[in-house]
């Protein structure tokens, strides 16, 4: 233990000592930073463009009733012409004036008898979604105003009508209380779950593999294995790279707390979208990261003995995308039947276990004891692949000079 | 009793035989060899007596017991090649090492700057390690397998990459520590570092010991058949019928006599010729012993 604590506080030293680490530490955030308040900007921007549009109906008062009723969204920032009662040559006009660019488009609504017949929308933009959406829903609910007001219903009625109604999706939590439904948190727990363990993997996981290869390369090894234990060595190795990896998402998470606290944030979030996660789904998710990050590497420490370059190593990075793309394909199977026997199973299978246990947890709190099982499965195959991956490691090491095939490293994991 | 031995050791590596049936034991305060040529097996050999392979048959002891990995804590080894982390300070390094060797932070830093005034290298102390020469970097090697004060010190190619003068530094401190009573072992091709230092050898070639045993006794077993002359005159003697192989370096002549050849003979024949300033006869070097013992036996 001490020998591997030391290992582990060195590995820790040098990684976070390294300019790689300051500049991802710090940039990272920025960059995050930096396209949430662009894209905040800019969707602000693309909602409520500032444009010039004409509304002309060939109906006598259609045209300023459709731009009262667009006007009744404070943060419209358009400036509409209304036409009413407009003709043929004015439309002809409008055409010229589009041409022209003196305005961004016109909308014409023909009607006959108070029945609209034909409404379109001429830009010169194809793209230009927003505006024949926002004139549509306004055109409607003004012609259905109309009708009502034909059937004798005053307009205060007519308000009390159609006033819009959200649905709110609540689901049953295990105490029988009503919560608002986890459904969007279910997928938000296993997507983080699956990037935080592809992104740590990817980068700590292969530090660990890349300071194996290093330490192979220069011989230190050869001092080190004669104090310490292969396995001390690997374990102190991912424990400092997994140290280094908390580091710094620690330092991510609270600068994601900073900027989720700013004003930025607010522009970006939906309303529609709640999280209620529980401390007990906190815990878990950070039970399962650490043990799915020190799973996935132990068994690159492993594959990484048996490399000679950091070249070859590259070959092996697609395998971390394994238990992610693993846990993807399963995950319809989970969210439609979140406890039948093969969601079960495939929760307790160590290499699926973090992120499907996600899912479940989003949808259906498994009982105890599949937790239990699915942790105390994770810790047996991580003491198992640190266990192989040690006995590779230690004759790894010592045949140096050529890569090893299949059939060898079978041999070397019965070989010490 | 013996600090380190081994016994009758064999270890077989996939395709090939690396040590066999080797035996061979070092006491306290002694200096010992461990020679051969590249290939031989003193690298497979050493690699036993820290735990890193173990043998398929035979025993390795340790400090009069078998091996045992704590024992480990009281040997010291330097690698034959750079066993340094490139990124890390010169004392970060020390200290990293002492403390594997069970020493305090503390400790290992006041250690590590003694050891480093010794060997004039305290300027480097908070240098990364990479910056530094080849030599330093022996040094500091050298300073990280000593730190934890070894009863058993084992180095592989000590000298390699060092000057002369920092070669004469080390060899000085090896002296001390062997006079401090500790048991070192370092294999090496440099015979007359081997001959200068060691009190015992042992010559290995594919993996078996050809030779062993203490210096004196081994060159005790070689015929002194070779002479060492300087003359001035005629030189027709060096035709005599003792000599099978001379060598003349304008009067200064290296003679290598016929099995049985009579030195006093030849001394009389050339006395009669020529006027001797030096008749000088030597028991072969190591290096001469090596090469007819391994011959063209070696791989490399």
């Amino acid at each position: 233990m001490h020998n591997l604590l030391l290992i582990a506080r060195r590995e820790y030293l040098e990684q976070i000592r390294k300019r790689a680490f300051l500049i991802s530490t710090i940039l990272v955030p920025l960059f995050i930073g930096a396209i949430l308040a662009f894209s905040a900007y800019s969707n602000k921007d693309l909602m409520n463009a500032g444009k010039h549009i004409a509304i002309a109906t060939t109906d006598k008062s259609l045209a300023s009733e459709i731009i009262a009723q667009l006007l009744n969204n404070k943060d419209e920032r358009s400036e509409f012409d209304s036409i009413d009662g407009a003709t043929e040559a004015q439309k002809a006009e409008l055409t010229a004036k589009l041409k022209a660019k003196s305005i961004d488009g016109f909308v014409w609504v023909e009607s006959q008898n108070d029945s609209v017949t034909k409404a379109m929308y001429e830009s010169l933009s194809a793209g230009d979604i927003v505006i024949p959406e926002k004139v549509q829903g306004a055109l409607n609910k003004v012609l259905v105003r109309r009708r009502m007001a034909q059937r004798n219903i005053s307009p205060g009625e007519a308000d009390a009508l159609l006033k819009d109604v959200s649905v709110d999706v609540e689901q049953l939590n295990e105490q029988g209380q009503e919560v608002k439904s986890n459904f969007l948190a279910t997928f938000f727990t296993g997507y983080l779950m699956a990037i935080l363990l592809m992104m740590t993997t990817m980068q700590y996981g292969m530090n660990v593999a890349r300071s194996v290869i290093q330490e192979k390369t220069s011989r230190i090894y050869e001092v080190v294995l004669s104090i310490a234990k292969p396995t001390e060595i690997l374990a102190g190795k991912l424990v400092g790279a997994g140290a280094v990896g908390l580091t710094q998402i620690g330092i991510w998470g609270a600068a994601a707390v900073v900027i989720a606290g700013s004003s930025l944030a607010t522009g970006m979030m939906n309303s529609n979208m709640h999280f209620s996660l529980s401390a007990k789904q906190i815990a878990f998710f950070t039970v399962y990261y650490l043990l799915g990050y020190l799973l996935n590497s132990s068994i690159f420490a492993g594959l990484s003995a048996t490399c000679e370059t950091e070249q070859e190593l590259q070959m092996f990075v697609p395998l971390v995308t394994v238990p992610v793309a693993l846990s993807f394909a399963l995950i319809v199977a989970v969210i439609n039947n979140p406890s039948g026997a093969f969601s079960v199973g495939i929760s307790l299978f160590p290499l699926t276990a973090p992120i499907i246990m996600m899912f479940r947890m989003g949808s259906e709190m498994p009982p105890a004891w599949q937790f239990a099982a699915s942790i105390a499965l994770m810790l047996l195959s991580i003491w198992g692949a640190l266990w192989v991956s040690s006995k590779l490691y230690r004759v790894g090491i010592l045949m140096y000079g050529k890569r090893a095939n299949l059939p060898e490293i079978l041999r070397w994991i019965r070989y010490s | 009793m013996p600090i380190v031995e081994l016994i009758q050791v064999t270890k077989a590596y996939e395709s090939k035989v690396a040590v066999s049936q080797l035996s061979l034991a070092i006491e306290a305060g002694q200096m010992f060899g461990l020679l051969g040529p590249n290939g031989a097996g003193k690298t497979s050999s050493i690699r036993m007596m820290i735990g890193i392979t173990i043998p398929d048959s035979g025993e390795v002891r340790l400090f009069d017991r078998p091996f045992d990995r704590h024992a480990l804590a009281r040997v010291g080894y330097l690698p034959e090649e750079r066993g340094l982390y490139k990124k890390m300070k010169v004392i970060d390094q020390m200290v990293f090492f002492g403390q594997l060797r069970g020493l305090t932070a503390e400790e290992a830093r006041s250690r590590g700057i003694r050891w480093a005034e010794k060997l004039m290298i305290a300027e480097s102390l908070e240098k990364k390690t990479e910056e530094l020469s080849k030599g330093m970097q022996q040094k500091i090697q050298f300073i990280c397998s000593l730190i934890h004060d070894p009863g058993l010190v084992i180095m592989d190619e000590p000298f390699s990459g060092l000057d002369p003068v920092n070669a004469t530094l080390l060899e000085d401190t090896l002296l001390e520590l062997k006079a401090q009573g500790r048991a070192i072992l370092f294999s090496t091709h440099r015979m007359d570092q081997v001959e200068k230092l060691c009190d015992s050898i042992c010559l290995v070639n594919k993996g078996e010991a050809v030779l062993s045993g203490r210096m004196r006794e081994i060159k005790g077993r070689y015929e002194r058949n070779r002479i060492l002359m300087q003359f001035e005159g005629r030189e027709d003697f060096l035709k005599s019928a003792e000599i099978a192989e001379a060598k003349n370096y304008s009067g200064h002549v290296e003679i290598k006599l016929k099995p049985h050849g009579d030195a006093q003979k030849l001394l009389h024949e050339a006395a009669q010729m020529a006027t001797i300033y030096r008749f000088e006869m030597v028991e072969p070097s190591l290096e001469e012993i090596f090469i007819e013992t391994v011959g063209g036996r070696a791989d490399a």
